[in-house]
């Protein structure tokens, strides 16, 4: 994402010009989203959350800081905001995990082709797998994953954001990988 | 040479790895078949990683949030009454102010009792004496209220007591009407399970 032009929206969002913010929301909208849908696991408590991140961003938006990025800034904002929700929410946040479809269910699908026991996906069914897993791995780790792959950050703007050091946060993200890996070779996915 | 760690397949990857470490994890990779495998699946993940499966927001989200912070203006019917109440008070403003005494309706009344007689002088007096009385009232109240408060923030403070006993009226009343409503509605309707 074009920072400059970040910046020009801002800008002009803050002179009072309603479609640059507007403008500033699409860009921003399916990513933050994405990242709010798959921390949350809830579509309903998603579009909430998203607003009210929004709206909040355009209540703070005249102490943003033009010398750093804007999206990691954004994002560091609604990250707290779907923290705090899950803090106050967690037991509504974990029993979301028996309802959620396992990505097994793919599995059976009757479009896998098996080759010398093995099974292969087409990349596109390898993708909703992958990302179906993510779903079910812990949060710790899950959200590193998404502000890793989802909102694209380094990792040390990902340790900004969420406030951990960035030897804990690269930590964390090899672990995910290994639980990935280890689910992708129970599902017979690796030769 | 042991297997390479799974955070050293993911560091050579990344390309993270010092000159050395990534000389020998090459060295193993030529050399070891498994850590080849594992550093592909690696590489898959990855790369189906770096391609997320984005869920579509609704289309609603944003007009709602722009909805949120830009309210739209009040309708018509409500500027209407605004515009009406605000008319209201303003000619009461002016009545109490300026002093109508002198009424060109009540003057030509009273020149026409004095010119007459019988019981049409009667019913014109009559009128007229209701008139006086209701503008000594008034005059008394307008007096007051002079005396008290500058006249504009007389107005304001006239309008607050009207509200003011206006929602107090309407609070106690609503036990009552509910209660009735009720009465009302259990008396006439089917019942409940």
């Amino acid at each position: 994402m074009e920072t400059d032009e970040d910046q020009v929206l801002i800008r002009r969002a803050l002179r009072g010009e309603r479609r640059a913010f507007e403008e500033l929301m699409r860009k921003y909208e399916k990513r933050i989203f994405g990242f709010v849908v798959r921390m949350v696991r809830n579509e309903e408590t998603a579009v909430d959350l998203t607003q009210d991140f929004f709206i909040k961003m355009y209540t703070v938006l005249d102490k943003y800081n033009f010398e750093y990025k804007f999206s990691t800034w954004a994002y560091r904002i609604c990250y707290n905001l779907v923290i705090d929700h899950i803090r106050k929410h967690q037991a509504q946040v974990e029993s979301l995990d028996d309802d959620s479809i396992s990505p097994r269910d793919l599995l059976a699908s009757d479009n896998v082709n098996r080759e010398d026991g093995f099974r292969a996906l087409s990349r596109a069914e390898t993708r909703d797998y992958v990302w179906r897993v993510v779903d079910g791995i812990p949060l710790k780790f899950r959200e590193l994953i998404l502000l890793r792959y989802i909102q694209d950050l380094k990792y040390e703007e990902i340790a900004d954001i969420t406030d951990l050091p960035v030897g804990t946060v690269k930590n964390r993200i090899f672990k995910a990988k290994e639980i990935l890996k280890q689910e992708m070779e129970k599902d017979g996915l690796l030769v | 040479m042991a297997c390479l760690s799974d955070e050293t397949l993911i560091a050579t990857n990344e390309n993270s790895l010092g000159a050395i470490e990534a000389a020998q994890a090459r060295d193993h990779l030529l050399l070891c078949p498994a850590c080849r495998r594992a550093a592909a699946a690696f590489r898959l993940l990855d790369s189906v990683l770096a391609e997320p499966v984005l869920h579509e927001p609704p289309p609603r989200l944003v007009p709602q949030v722009m909805g949120r912070l830009f309210p739209a203006l009040p309708r018509l019917t409500s500027i209407a009454a605004a515009v009406a109440a605000s008319a209201v008070l303003l000619i009461t403003w002016i009545y109490i102010y300026f002093d109508f005494s002198s009424s060109s309706l009540v003057q030509a009344l009273r020149l026409t009792a004095d010119g007459t007689s019988g019981w049409l002088a009667g019913v014109v007096k009559g009128i007229t004496s209701v008139y006086d009385g209701a503008l000594a009232a008034q005059k008394a109240g307008a007096a007051l209220l002079r005396m008290l408060l500058p006249a504009p923030l007389g107005t304001a403070v006239l309008a607050a007591a009207v509200a003011l006993a206006a929602l107090l009226g309407f609070t106690l009343l609503r036990p009552r009407l509910r209660r009735a409503e009720k009465a009302a509605g259990s008396g006439s309707g089917p019942e409940r399970p």
